[in-house]
């Protein structure tokens, strides 16, 4: 679809970013740079320390050496909450929705970053304005992911697939201006693995995103990524386009290397 | 009704009392706190009421105020409370789970013993013949000021609980790291939901003072916490009349046994047991699954896609 | 400090640290296995006391239901000889286990059956105690009873020796309290380190699930644990009770409470800890000046405090690594 221009600005910019666990370093001084606009494919074997990198890029975890800058504000050591202040989103691999809550709340909650009502004026109703916007976005972002009719069900009674696509949805309520993605594709179905690539490429056009996405099916990164990043064992082993990714004798090893 | 009133207004008092300690504790429950720390606040209230109450170094601002000093004493006592939460809060919050519950206990024995031991506190004996609030002849009268208390706080619980502020609190409390990622600073709310529930505690306290007459350092202990605790529980932690419910019946139950003479406390520990295990959602929990609630209506007119994005634009 | 002061506080410490310690070792083996605090567990406590007092002394005559009631006409058998007075003190402490099981019984195992909230096991446990220790009051009264001095025969009630300018003085009580903690730690390092059910006790600690895969019966384990710890909870009880007197039904709250400090301090579900905890906060206590003494109950709850803030995981405690 739209490729992204080619003098493109950079949005993310990761230096020397490693993180160690006791002995264990888990992600090994990565440094890369993601463009405004492009989808950025975050692939390896397991283990590979892809969910790690995403939870040093969003605050989660703090990093043991590097930095992450978006637009030239440094990201690392912010917390999580300003982190998403920033910009920046995320969904998670082990889904991690507000299971008792319903649909519809969890997109509202998300959209507390973005809005201002204190505690008094939540008691006196006098951010009637404000609330009346919150709930017309939840419902819109509902309708996009296509859960609107099951608004009121509580999330954890949603199947694996709408409970990713809700997952989105609530990243999207932060209004982000980068989207990372964990494995949005993990326990769909088939048809609904196809359906996610024209959804995921139709949200970075719609929402102005840059989107970052960890992925193990490789020929869906193929499809929907306009670049690729390769971890193996904590360590970037190589950035480039998803063709040229796949020829990297490097790549190949690493991946037969895992199986 | 003369008689009725005699009889059973202090009961009556105490039951609504006890809701609102139950609601006390419901309100860091809300945003996942378990908090134990009512009762030392309800002390601390109790003392602030007590000692401007009967203190010759205050006897000037009582001959001013008149029985303006009694709204003075919740303010006062809703005041310190506050502060309280804030200091003993913001570190304890650090804490999750049994850890926060176990700091809150430690907390209320400490203030307990420093209780006993102060001077201006009354020591082991208290503080004893403190004046009847507004002149009040009769016990039951005290329902003037517990009832108006406790529907306030109903209607301050229901409006935080539809505000961004209560979203914020419910997020909390299903996945904290979460809530974070998304935006919502759980250290600060955290912090905010157990001020809230300090101050209420506190100014309970300051309005209890007068109306037990004495106060002293039995007020606070470790069993009230548990108690305050069961009344959340077994009334049902996930709905505001859980705490007023279970408060109320867990107090009104004693009374009621009282036909059991000295077993009616060993029953009341058996209720506590068979509630655990019948009532896990508490009562108002159980209640509610019969309720079937109407799914959430659609605001009209439906936005325009072009709403999606927001306000906010790129910088 | 003068030496001999030292060397007194340092002696008192040990004896009361030493019995914090095997009682908080009571909640520690639960909360290990099951991740939850028993608040009936200070009651247990208070009834090993009671259960050892009628064995020695066989009635009650103050006060309650059995005021009376006399166990021993003829005298008791247990009392006049440290023997004696051993076994029932054993005897008092395997009831208070075996009444430990039955908490497990009725209040626990349901709870875990139907999959009900940890913290309804926080109600449930003090309901519990609150039956128990309404019962004992509606039995016996709220009085306090002493053991009479020659409960254990006749035996010198202290030892003292000079130390430069002062006599220290160490009761023979405290000596027995140190020695029997002593002997219930290392018996209790011995079952957990090296038989067959402490084994299978850690596996079920570690992990529930897997120990029950491999053919280990959870439940049966769940039992032998609370038993344990109710052995531990009414020997403590029994110990403090001669030292102190058996001080009315509630005399099992305060120790209940400064129970959790230990553990809190020595780190949840730590069996070092517990130890760590214990004695640290006897000596602490111990430690603190003549003039502040009306603060000592405190001391506790301070150090609970502080050490949450500091390293919540307690002294000895392992760091949990959240996963994301």
């Amino acid at each position: 679809m739209n490729a992204p221009p080619v003098q493109a600005t950079t949005v993310l910019e990761a230096r020397g970013l490693t993180r160690r666990f006791g002995g264990l370093v888990a992600v090994n001084d990565v440094s890369f740079s993601v463009r405004e606009g492009e989808i950025f494919g975050l692939i390896g074997p397991n283990g590979a320390g892809k969910t790690t990198l995403f939870n040093l890029m969003t605050g989660l975890t703090p990093p043991s050496a590097g930095t992450l800058s978006y637009r030239g504000t440094r990201v690392t050591g912010l917390a999580p909450h300003r982190v998403a202040a920033l910009g920046l989103s995320r969904t998670f691999q082990n889904i991690r929705l507000f299971r008792a809550l319903s649909a519809l709340e969890n997109v509202k909650i998300a959209q507390h970053v973005r809005t201002g009502a204190g505690l008094w004026a939540g008691v006196f109703g006098t951010a009637r304005a404000e609330e009346a916007r919150v709930e017309e976005r939840a419902w819109a972002l509902l309708d996009l992911v296509g859960l609107a009719d099951r608004a009121g069900e509580l999330a954890a009674n949603f199947s694996y697939g709408d409970q990713r696509r809700l997952e989105i949805a609530r990243a999207l309520a932060t209004e982000p201006r980068v989207l990372l993605l964990d494995e949005p594709a993990a326990g769909m179905n088939t048809a609904e693995k196809a359906a996610l690539t024209s959804f995921i490429r139709e949200v970075r056009d719609r929402f102005d995103l840059t989107v970052l996405v960890i992925e193990h099916h490789v020929p869906l990164v193929m499809n929907l990524c306009d670049r690729v990043a390769v971890l193996n064992f904590g360590e970037l082993i190589a950035v480039g386009d998803p063709a040229s990714v796949q020829r990297d004798p490097k790549v190949i090893e690493a991946y037969l290397g895992g199986e | 009704m003369a008689d009725f009133l005699a009889q059973y207004g202090f009961l009556i008092v105490t039951l609504v009392q006890a809701g609102l300690l139950g609601l006390s504790l419901y309100f860091p429950l809300q945003a996942g706190q378990l908090s134990l720390a009512s009762p030392g606040f309800y002390a601390v209230g109790g003392y602030v009421a007590a000692i401007l109450l009967t203190n010759p170094a205050y006897a000037g601002l009582r001959e001013t105020l008149g029985q303006g000093v009694f709204p003075l004493t919740w303010l006062a006592a809703a005041l310190l409370c506050g502060v309280l939460g804030l200091v003993v809060g913001v570190p304890a919050l650090r804490l999750r789970g049994i850890y926060l519950a176990l700091a809150t206990i430690a907390f209320v024995e400490i203030l307990r013993v420093v209780s006993l031991n102060l001077e201006v506190t009354g020591g082991a004996v208290g503080i004893f013949g403190i004046p009847q609030a507004f002149g009040f002849g009769e016990r039951w009268q005290y329902i003037f000021l517990f009832g108006p208390l406790l529907v306030l706080t109903l209607l301050f619980a229901r409006q935080l609980e539809r505000s961004r502020v209560g979203r914020a609190f419910r997020a909390i409390r299903e996945d904290e790291l979460a809530a974070d990622a998304m935006g919502v600073p759980p250290t600060r709310y955290k912090v905010l939901a157990f001020v809230i529930g300090a101050v209420l505690a506190g100014v309970v306290g300051a309005m209890s003072a007068p109306f037990l007459n004495t106060w002293n350092a039995r007020q606070g202990s470790f069993d009230a916490s548990i108690a305050i605790l069961a009344f959340v529980l077994i009334g049902g932690s996930r709905n505001i009349w859980g705490p007023v419910v279970g408060g109320a019946l867990l107090t009104a139950i004693p009374e009621l046994l009282r036909f059991l003479a000295d077993w009616r406390l060993v029953i009341n520990g058996l209720v506590l047991v068979v509630a655990s295990l019948y009532l896990p959602q508490g009562i108002v929990g159980a209640l509610e699954r019969w309720r079937r609630r109407p799914p959430p209506r659609r605001p009209v007119p439906a936005p325009s896609p072009a709403e999606l994005r927001g306000g906010r634009r790129t910088p | 400090m003068e030496l001999s002061q030292l060397v007194q506080n340092l002696l008192n410490g040990l004896a009361i640290g030493s019995v914090y310690a095997i009682f908080a070792l009571g909640y520690t083996l639960v909360f290990s296995i099951l991740g939850i605090i028993n608040f009936a567990h200070g009651a247990v406590f208070t009834l090993g006391a009671y259960f050892t007092y009628t064995l020695v002394v066989g009635q009650f005559e103050n006060n309650g239901l059995l005021r009376g009631v006399n166990l021993f006409p003829q005298g008791s058998p247990f009392a006049g000889s440290p023997w004696t007075f051993a076994l029932a003190t054993l005897i008092g402490a395997v009831v208070a286990g075996l009444i430990a099981v039955l908490i497990e019984r009725l209040a626990f195992r349901p709870m875990r059956a139907r999959g009900a909230e940890p913290l309804l096991a926080l109600v449930s446990s003090l309901g519990v105690a609150l039956v128990i220790v309404n019962l004992i009051q509606l039995l016996v009264g709220a009085e306090i009873y002493n053991f009479p001095a020659n409960a254990y025969g006749e035996v010198r009630p202290a030892l003292s020796f000079q130390l430069g300018e002062r006599v220290v003085i160490i009761r023979t009580v405290q000596l027995i309290i140190f020695a029997v903690s002593l002997v219930m730690l290392a018996v209790l390092g011995y079952v957990i380190g090296r038989t067959r059910v402490g084994k299978a006790l850690r596996a079920v600690a570690e992990s529930p699930g897997t120990a029950s895969l491999l053919g280990i019966s959870v439940d049966r384990f769940i039992l032998i644990t609370f038993f344990l710890s109710g052995v531990l909870g009414g020997l403590a009880g029994t110990l403090v009770g001669t030292a102190f007197g058996v001080a009315g039904p509630y005399f099992g709250v305060t120790y209940g409470l400064k129970g959790l400090a230990v553990i809190v301090l020595g780190g949840l579900g730590s069996i070092p800890g517990a130890v760590v905890g214990g004695l640290v906060i006897g000596l602490a206590e111990a430690f603190v000046p003549g003039d502040y003494s009306a603060y000592k109950d405190a001391v506790a709850f301070a150090l609970l405090f502080a050490i949450l803030l500091v390293r919540p995981q307690g002294l000895l405690g392992r760091t949990q690594i959240q996963k994301v």
